[in-house]
């Protein structure tokens, strides 16, 4: 009560002396340059002051300013303009459309800076190109609209981890995901879960709708300032804030249904017994067959089919299961924000509910939130923020690629075995070859329901001109809860059930502390400093417990469970204590100059080597500004710029440096065994980057872009190196070995048309080329059936082993290529030789926008050239009738008499024709997608006012609509996670699910 | 700097190796983990158990129905240098080595005489019979004039095993590269750890924890080398010395040494409980060998084929019965119902007995049959014994085909089969006892690191 009451004292004195001062009233509209329609959401801000207001939803407004005042209208998209008020009483403002986004405000770490004025790389999207997209988390819209960034979802399960690649991999051990920013905080970007082994993305926590600005830091110039986290590039989100003015009001909805982009197909009934006839024969023909050797030479088929696959030869069941694993999904969301103020206090309130049924059954995602972003200037120098958001999601995950209960892996049964069974109690068949797992789908859930919250708090003050101080802290705070129950009826819970439970509690803690420092000397010298101190602390618990013999399946919790199977508690954590400083300079607004500092701590290293120093530097030069290009009708800007700088990469896991002994329990009591080498002596992975760029716009802005050439050099490798397994470890994490990539990331924004008719065309394309330069430990062979492997000389992951030669005409043997290029058909004789690259030749995308009265249509194509895809699945699905797993139709064209020719070996029972690992099951993975169209018609505002609303926009979208490829899996974009997350693990295919194709409708009201 | 103290964060979950072995209580620790690790499914858990019924199976005797590649391959005796089981096996089983290497060297914190001989009788005897199992899977058998069976190289000039004998520590020690030592330094060294054990390791008789190594299970473990080496004199003195006084007896029933736990019968038994245990889904002996859907329910992966059950006589309790448990076969109920399961295996909890003495009735009986004589008891005696515990017609004579029979029904499914059947030269299938194919590969992943040369032939 107090408080108001001084508040209150406080306003009115702010006010009285506001009055005193001489003052008049402004009114106005600002429209859009090109159609002349009324533009909503224009800041209007009188310029040095904190008085401001912004447009309705016809592009009015009306203001008091003291006289002799200026104007500043300023909105996303449009290049700000200051007008003088003068005499004037009614002002009419035309903005320009900024689609060369040159005089947008950039975000970049602990600030902003004009994007004329930058001299990093850094592409930055905005609001809408997220916004109601039908995909889980933010990076998976963007998917075709970042130049440099690779961004692969690598699965259609909802919710799963995207892997993205900033300008290529930089290590070969520690992650090569980048660190992820919101609101200045550090955020947990990586999986935390323990249920599966396929990761999820804690970003999905991030309602997209929330999200103002993505900004990605991909050289060192811009990125440095992270120090020894920013070597694989910098991802900083910013939300919505609200603006002073009239209180807009927003509603939101959404529904759509999905389907996959691609069902792969398999033998049905009768091409089935017909390939196995064949293949238990030609076994039993074979004096070293296995069904010779168990069965002699004239086999009984039926008595085969039963006893090794308990199939019944005559059954007239014809199943197609592989697309039993799918289904319709939906898609829909429901979302509503707040948002207004005044000059002192603005807001932004949202919610949003989301709801995604998935192509594959079992799978479903949902998601609400809400969020209060929240300004406030408690005085003129002294400034509040606080931005609160709180998450619910629950994801219905599905078996991880490997498990039996993974519906894709459905398509391995055989079609003559019926999916249901009447008098079994699941209803279905349960004495398939392999697990059905549509019994999982009524008796079984793995639910991963997730509490977050992304809240920060800042305080800045300005105690004289220029001088900023400002105290940032944050809090991202995570609690997984993930329940598993499988049922008395399936595979994982026979005979009584099972059940797991895992509770796990991260809690990210920041504090960035800093003072800016902006001051202009004479007229031509600008200078800002920034310099501060940031501390950051993770601290993980997590318990969890495992049950089985539950008195029947209506028990479901572990409470229940006559026998804890399982049961564990533990922590970790890490720390990073870090300085840091950053000049920038610009000379006339035509020279520009930039440097900063970061030294990192963290506890993830010893005492040796705790700290580490990432220094960058800078140039720019803004030619157009020269005196000689100034009168130019052509170039309308041109800036060259030049970056040199270090970063670091110290994501090894907490422990790495450490020499440990963990607990093993032997029944009942417990002992001790060591877990890993240790390393004292580890440190910083160091990446040194050069950066190249050009930015320019000619023909009236008309043709804009960027271009930037790089070179990042990566040394001190925090590796795995391999050890003989006769020493006692299979690896020590050292650094060792050098990478680099080098690449051209071009960037092009050219407007076709411009009247009434808008055509607006964005086309960006990027080369990368990843090389391990020194590996001084030797070959990182993957091992398994694994194809990835780091070599020296070679891309990392690059597939090296065996290559497949088909097969020989005379006896249908599968060849394989020896050192002399001559076809053996003895593997252990065979070569190891470069199989393909699973790093593609470039990626990139093309947006076209086009807008007509109310309408606006935008198509985004995406495209991925050069990269091949390793089917680990191929020995099973595509092995010429080896074991009962379904074939695929391509398998039908199997070697049969002498002289055939083909690529399929001949069908024998078990025999290993063909089925080692080899380039047989690498294909070509490139494809060119329609990623997404979106159709939406704005009613016009006076047809919406007569509805009380202010806008109204209906759309239409199409996501992932066609897929062009030659890859004969189900979908292109894939790298499944099943055997590891290792970075060399790339473009490997294993039932992995395909991703959805999706239709939706929308709506959007304002009030 | 002042905050540095900020980024001190130490493992929650894990000690110092500079500190983890400096205690007494550090080294009882870590030789229990090394019994913890001869429970891992590539150790006794599931793999030295199982790799050598698989590769010894034929249509006499068991076959793999399940999905695994891995094991497929060892059954149809086609595998390749990367096969899963010959990788994980020979990795895990090494680590297990050099963690009683690392006890060894521990033991003089030891100041309790009787617990620093038991801990380092223990990791010899870990280490040792590990050397064993090992060389008899990833190498040619042990072959002498006693023991000769055809196409089997003199042991002296064959590549047997690395012999890792050093406590690693640092990079340094374990990026080594060790060349394989032949199957006679092998066999060499196997006796050498197992003697060694015996003399430290205590009596039971004096009252000693079950659960772990004594003096007579290194006695017994001896016994199963030198017949494996054909030192039959050896064998029979060692087995004898069992029977008579180790303080272990025959159960009752022979059902019951797989379904209680640290039975009277069982000289080491691998322990297991609901929460540690070698597997419950994915590995473990149950896991593969059970369908029993009222039990532990299981897979059913292992399918016990007619002909060899047809092999117990009429009323054996080591034969198949209709109803499950009543004998160690039974017609599954679970997973692929209808075939054959051994009982052996039935629960992922139970433990696992490694060495027991039937076994050593087993070795007395053969050994005495080759030497012509009746050292303790009568072969006939032994064997009937056996017969007439498992509820078998007992037999009027014997001979040493019918001794191996009887070793075969007694021992099914325990890991034997492999190794006896190389040992007396009879062929699995077409396979002789010296066949490639019955020979693990070196894992692919030491061949590219240039460690433990050369490959075995064949792959």
């Amino acid at each position: 009560m107090k408080h108001r009451l001084l508040l209150t004292l406080v306003l009115y004195l702010v006010l009285g002396v506001a009055a005193w001062a001489q003052t008049r009233s402004v009114s106005g509209r600002v429209t859009a340059a090109g159609d002349g329609s009324g533009l909503p959401g224009v800041t209007v801000l009188e310029r040095g002051t904190t008085n401001g207001t912004s447009t309705d939803g016809s592009g009015n407004f009306t203001i008091t300013v003291q006289e002799g005042a200026s104007l500043v209208f300023s909105s996303i998209g449009y290049t700000a303009q200051t007008v003088a008020v003068g005499n004037q009483s009614n002002i009419t403002v035309r903005l320009q459309t900024n689609e060369t986004i040159l005089g947008e405000t950039v975000v970049i770490g602990y600030g902003s800076q004009a994007k004329r004025e930058l001299t990093g790389s850094v592409t930055q999207l905005s609001s809408k190109e997220v916004e109601n997209v039908p995909t889980v988390s933010f990076e998976q819209a963007i998917q075709g609209r970042t130049p440099g960034v690779q961004i692969n979802q690598g699965s259609g399960k909802l919710g799963s981890a995207v892997q993205i690649r900033v300008r290529g991999a930089s290590s070969v051990t520690a992650s090569n995901q980048p660190l992820y920013v919101i609101d200045g905080i550090p955020v947990t970007s990586q999986d935390v879960g323990a249920a599966n082994t396929d990761p999820i993305n804690p970003m999905a926590d991030l309602n997209p709708n929330d999200i103002e600005s993505i900004t990605i830091l991909k050289d060192a110039a811009a990125s440095a300032i992270y120090g020894s986290r920013a070597s694989n590039g910098v991802i900083l989100v910013t939300t919505k804030k609200g603006r002073a003015g009239e209180t807009r009001v927003n509603v939101g909805a959404y529904y759509g249904r999905s389907e996959a982009t691609r069902i792969r197909k398999f033998l049905n009934a009768d091409q089935y017994k017909e390939l196995f006839s064949e293949a238990i024969l030609n076994s039993a023909k074979n004096p070293n067959g296995y069904i010779n050797f168990y069965y002699g030479e004239d086999p009984d088929l039926e008595q085969v089919f039963a006893e090794e696959g308990g199939m019944d030869l005559n059954s007239t069941e014809n199943t197609p299961w592989g697309d039993l694993a799918f289904r319709k999904g939906s898609v829909q969301q429901y979302d509503a924000n707040v948002s207004g103020g005044d000059a002192k206090t603005r807001f932004f309130i949202s919610t949003t509910f989301n709801d995604q049924t998935g192509i594959i059954i079992r799978n479903r995602y949902r998601r609400g939130s809400i969020r209060t972003n929240f300004d406030h200037s408690i005085s003129d120098k002294l400034k509040l923020g606080l931005n609160l958001s709180f998450t619910r999601s629950v994801n219905d995950r599905v078996s991880d690629d490997a498990a039996f209960s993974n519906p894709v892996q459905l398509n391995a049964l055989p079609p003559i075995q019926s999916a249901y069974d009447a008098s079994d109690p699941s209803g279905l068949n349960r004495n398939t070859l392999y697990y059905n797992g549509l019994v999982d789908v009524d008796n079984a859930s793995n639910r991963a329901g997730t509490y977050r919250s992304f809240s920060t708090a800042t305080l800045g003050y300005e105690p004289i001109k220029g001088l900023m101080l400002r105290t940032e802290n944050g809090v991202d705070f995570l609690n997984l809860n993930e329940s598993l129950y499988y049922g008395s009826l399936t595979e994982d819970g026979a005979p009584t059930g099972y059940g797991y439970q895992n509770q796990l509690q991260g809690t990210n803690f920041t504090s960035n502390n800093t003072a800016t420092w902006l001051k202009t000397f004479g007229e031509d010298h600008n200078v800002e400093l920034l310099g501060g101190i940031s501390y950051q602390r993770y601290n993980e618990q997590s318990n969890s417990s495992e049950g089985q013999g539950f008195p029947n399946d209506q028990f479901k919790k572990i409470a229940s469970a006559a026998r804890i199977t399982g049961a564990s508690s533990a922590g970790t954590g890490y720390s990073f204590l870090s300085y840091l400083a950053r000049v920038n300079y610009t000379f006339k607004n035509k020279y520009l100059l930039s440097g900063s500092i970061r030294t990192d701590g963290s506890s993830r290293f010893s005492d040796n080597n705790r700290y580490g120093t990432f220094p960058a530097g800078s140039i720019g030069w803004v030619i157009t500004e020269e005196d000689f290009l100034s009168e130019n009708g052509i170039l309308n800007f041109l800036k060259l710029r030049a970056s040199y700088g270090l970063t670091g990469n110290a994501e090894i896991g907490n422990f790495a440096f450490r020499r440990l002994y963990s607990a093993i329990p032997y029944a009942d009591v417990a002992g001790i065994q060591p877990t890993g080498l240790g390393n004292p002596d580890l440190t910083w992975e160091t990446t040194a980057q050069a950066d190249f760029g050009v930015e320019f716009g000619f023909l009236d802005n008309r043709i804009s872009g960027e271009v930037d050439v790089y070179q990042k050099k990566t040394r001190d490798l925090l590796l795995n190196l391999q050890l003989p397994y006769t020493g006692g470890y299979p690896s020590v994490t050292r650094n060792v070995g050098k990478l680099q990539n080098r690449g051209i990331e071009l960037s092009l924004n050219t407007r076709n048309i411009d009247g009434d008719f808008k055509w607006l065309t964005n086309f960006n394309i990027s080369v990368n080329r990843n090389k391990i330069t020194e590996l001084p430990g030797g070959e990182i062979i993957s091992g398994g059936r694994n194809l990835g492997r780091v070599r020296q000389g070679e891309p990392i992951g690059v597939f090296w082993g065996v290559k497949y030669a088909g097969v020989d005409p005379d006896n249908g043997d599968a060849l394989y290529y020896a050192e002399d290029g001559s076809k053996t058909n003895d593997y252990g004789a065979a070569s190891q030789q470069k199989l393909g690259d699973p790093n593609p030749k470039f990626t990139g995308g093309l947006t076209n926008t086009f807008s007509f009265k109310g309408f606006d249509l935008s198509l985004l194509n995406q495209f991925t050239y050069g990269n091949d895809i390793y089917n680990i699945g191929g020995v099973f699905q595509s092995v010429n009738g080896d074991y009962f797993d379904n074939q695929t139709i391509d398998q039908l064209k199997r070697w049969q008499k002498p002289g055939d020719i083909t690529n399929v070996p001949r069908a024998s029972f078990a025999d290993a024709n063909g089925t080692a690992p080899s380039s047989r099951w690498i294909s070509d993975g490139s494809f060119f997608r329609f990623k997404n169209l979106t159709l939406g018609y704005t009613i016009p505002a006076e047809m919406a006012k007569r509805g009380f609303m202010k806008s109204a926009r209906v759309y239409v979208t199409g996501q992932n609509l066609i897929t062009i490829t030659n890859y004969d899996g189900y979908d292109p974009e894939v790298n499944t996670t099943t055997f590891g997350q290792a970075n060399y693990l790339l473009g490997h295919d294993f039932y992995t699910p395909p991703l959805a194709k999706t239709w939706l409708v929308g709506v959007n009201v304002g009030f | 700097m002042s905050c540095d103290k900020q980024l001190d964060i130490t493992p929650q979950q894990s000690v110092d190796a500079g500190t983890a072995l400096s205690t007494p209580q550090g080294v009882e620790s870590a030789i229990i983990g090394a019994y913890a690790r001869l429970d891992l499914p590539q150790s006794y858990g599931t793999n030295l158990v199982l790799l050598p019924d698989l590769l010894g199976a034929g249509p006499e005797y068991l076959t793999w129905q399940g999905t695994f590649k891995s094991y497929q391959e060892v059954t149809a005796k086609n595998m390749t240098s990367i096969n899963t089981e010959a990788d994980r096996t020979w990795n895990q089983n090494y680590q297990t080595i050099n963690l009683a290497n690392l006890v060894l060297e521990a033991t003089p914190v030891l100041t309790d005489e009787a617990q620093k001989s038991l801990i380092e009788g223990e990791a010899h005897m870990i280490r040792g019979m590990l050397f064993f199992d090992l060389v008899r899977l990833y190498a040619q058998p042990y072959q002498t004039p006693s023991n000769a069976p055809e196409g089997v190289p003199d042991p002296a000039s064959t590549p047997g095993i690395p012999l890792s004998l050093t406590a690693n520590k640092t990079e340094a020690q374990a990026s080594v590269r060790l060349a394989r030592a032949s199957v006679q330094e092998v066999y060499t060294q196997v006796l050498t750890d197992l003697t060694t054990a015996m003399e430290l390791l205590p009596d039971p008789n004096e009252g000693t924890d079950v659960r772990r190594f004594d003096m007579y299970d290194a006695k017994a473990l001896l016994a199963r080398v030198y017949l494996q080496m054909g030192n039959y004199a050896k064998a029979l003195e060692l087995s004898n010395d069992v029977i008579e006084n180790s303080g272990a007896s025959l159960n009752a029933s022979v059902i019951s040494t797989f379904t209680n736990k640290n039975s009277s019968e069982v000289l080491f038994e691998v322990q297991q409980n609901d929460q540690n245990n070698a597997g419950a889904s994915n590995d473990g002996l149950a896991t593969f060998y059970s369908s029993n859907i009222r039990g532990f329910g299981g897979r059913g992966d292992v399918r016990v084929l007619e002909a060899f059950a047809a092999r117990y006589e009429e009323g054996d309790q080591r034969g198949a019965t209709e109803q499950i448990g009543a004998s160690l076969i039974y017609t599954g109920d679970g997973r692929r119902a209808g075939r054959l399961r051994s009982y052996k295996w039935n629960t992922s909890s139970q433990n696992i007995p490694i060495i027991r003495l039937s076994e050593m009735y087993l070795i007395r009986a053969e050994a005495n049959q080759r030497l012509n004589s009746a050292v303790g008891a009568a072969p006939l005696e032994d064997i009937n014994m056996l017969r007439s515990r498992a509820k078998a017609p007992l037999l009027a004579a014997v001979t040493l085909t019918s001794i191996l029979n009887e070793r075969d029904l007694e021992l099914a499914f325990e890991g034997f089969r492999l190794h006896d059947y190389k040992r007396t030269g009879r062929a699995i299938g077409d396979f002789t006892a010296s066949s490639p194919e019955l020979v693990m590969p070196i894992p692919q992943y030491e061949i590219n690191l240039g460690n433990a040369l050369p490959q075995n032939d064949g792959y």
